[in-house]
């Protein structure tokens, strides 16, 4: 039952991430990259990762998504126009260089995966002799807050000083210029 | 296989319970509005206009599905569904009652907040693909509306969450009564464990989150695009808003999701803020008011009380106040709650320090 959601999932993420890339309607490509972000998060949630997956769709669909959106409906028809149909040349790849690339991203990733494997890190081995894994219902968020303001408090605080300086920033950016 | 039939069973009792409460509120909703302007309201169909909702819905599952040729087909039928199911996934993680919960997660607040931002996802849908300038502005009103009241939400949100130390929505109403399992004070000084009441309500458990409440509820109007804030469908500028285009079935949904939208945000406020289920009765000496008016019956008598009065504080305040100007609306957010937000979140931090340990 399990397998079969994630697959269905799984599915539909790698459909609508296709389809999101591929249409030329560039409005409706992005009302489809909602659905990758919210199969996404589905996925997260197999990983365990719950947080991860709200996050993700508070972030992305709610804050991400909606300004894609809203720049797209905000700008120029024109230069709309010119992204859509140069949609193959401007911002992508000629294709032979991008199927290199994606045949290399492939190699890499099924490397990876079949070395890891053949051989599993010792740290997991570890812990799968005492048990120490976790749970579907584990309370993972309050693990995630302990360590952020122990063991990664200096990342945690960088990361918050450097979100700071981007809203001061875009405060500054949207002023209105003073007349000299 | 229990589990599977209780698993369609709570989203058809949560729909029906929305579709039931929708038709009461727009009668509710009549009903004020003409005791505000000082008339008698739906009085036609039905004893005292009782059926008149009743009456709206049949006309409304009866019309046609209209399309208007240049609009995105797609976008525009599927914008109603999302609209609706953002709002109705929200009631998965409410809590109803002592143990009666759709689901209950470690993250049930965190997750609501962020599938309601679902919502504004649906109405730029609806206002793209209507192709209707009309509709498009409604939309853009309503995003930014939305996406800046979010901040005063979240921030008195947390506000809460940082007295009450937890995420899970019913952990969070557990401790707001006699069955709390921490040490609950009044004030911050007067243990309430066994009194409960209204006494040990978050509200009352620090004076400062009155305010987080007061600033949750004015942004929770925003967020519904509900007047004072319903600039995004203001009749008067823009027809119908986003959903100018909309009829029939469809437009039901859209309306649907607005009144669950309220009865969710209202939901939200009694759990986080006014105790959820717990009843504002105390044990006074002899007399255990609190212990006779709990438990799970009681518990749903008290959530449903409560988000009703709030919701009818909701209408009272649409018939009361005049609409706002889109940069009043803006200058309220950011300028006064906010900062506000702020103040109660940094007031949390140091209660946390100072006075619960």
């Amino acid at each position: 039952m399990i397998d079969i959601v994630f697959y269905v999932f799984a599915i539909f993420t790698i459909g609508s991430a296709l389809a999101v890339v591929s249409l030329r309607n560039t409005a409706k490509a992005l009302f489809l990259f909602f659905f990758v972000l919210f199969g996404m998060a589905g996925l997260f949630i197999f990983a365990l990762a719950d947080f991860v997956a709200i996050t993700q769709i508070m972030v992305y669909v709610g804050g991400v998504l909606i300004l894609m959106i809203f720049a797209f409906m905000l700008s120029n028809k024109e230069l709309l126009a010119s992204i859509q149909d140069n949609s193959s040349r401007l911002f992508t790849l000629p294709n032979w260089q991008s199927l290199i690339v994606v045949l290399g991203f492939f190699l890499l990733l099924s490397f990876a995966i079949t070395d890891w494997l053949a051989t599993t890190p010792n740290w997991i081995s570890a812990n799968q002799k005492t048990q120490a894994i976790l749970q579907p219902t584990d309370n993972n968020i309050e693990q995630l807050g302990f360590r952020f303001m122990t063991k990664y408090l200096l990342p945690f605080e960088v990361i918050s000083i450097f979100l700071l300086a981007a809203l001061i920033g875009a405060a500054h950016l949207s002023r209105k210029e003073v007349e000299d | 296989m229990d589990n599977l039939i209780l698993n369609i069973l709570t989203p058809l009792i949560i729909f029906a319970f929305i579709a039931l409460f929708t038709l009461f509120a727009v009668y509710a909703e009549r009903k004020i509005a003409g005791f505000v302007q000082d008339r008698l309201g739906p009085m036609e169909t039905g004893k005292f206009g009782l059926l008149q909702t009743f009456a709206d819905i049949l006309k409304l599952l009866q019309k046609e599905f209209i399309s208007p040729r240049a609009a995105d087909r797609l976008l525009f039928a599927l914008a109603p569904i999302v609209i609706f199911v953002a709002v109705f996934i929200g009631y998965s993680v409410m809590p109803w009652s002592p143990g009666l919960i759709p689901a209950q997660t470690h993250t049930g607040l965190f997750f609501i907040m962020a599938v309601v931002s679902i919502d504004a996802i649906g109405i730029l849908m609806a206002g793209w693909g209507s192709n209707n300038k009309y509709s498009l502005l409604g939309a853009i009103r309503a995003i930014s509306q939305m996406i800046s009241y979010e901040i005063p939400i979240g921030l008195s949100l947390i506000a809460a969450v940082m007295i009450s130390q937890t995420l899970d929505l019913s952990l969070i109403a557990t401790n707001q009564g006699i069955e709390a399992q921490t040490d609950i004070f009044f004030l911050g000084i007067w243990q309430v464990n066994e009194i409960g009441g209204f006494l040990a309500w978050n509200i009352f458990q620090a004076p400062h989150l009155l305010i987080a409440y007061v600033i949750f509820f004015i942004a929770s109007l925003a967020e519904c695009n509900r007047a004072p804030f319903d600039i995004p469908e203001a009749e008067s500028e823009l027809i119908g808003g986003f959903h100018t285009e909309y009829g029939g079935i469809r437009f039901a949904f859209i309306f649907l999701a607005e009144y669950a939208m309220m009865f969710l945000v209202a939901m939200l406020g009694t759990v986080i803020f006014l105790g959820g289920w717990n009843t504002p009765l105390p044990n006074i000496g002899g007399l255990p008011l609190a212990h006779w008016t709990s438990g799970i019956i009681w518990g749903i008598f008290w959530t449903l009380s409560k988000s009703l009065f709030i919701v009818a504080v909701q209408i009272w305040i649409r018939w009361t106040l005049p609409r706002f100007r889109a940069d009043q609306l803006m200058a309220l957010c950011w300028k006064v709650l906010i900062p506000l937000a702020f103040v109660t979140m940094a007031i949390s931090g140091l209660w946390r320090i100072l006075v619960m340990i």
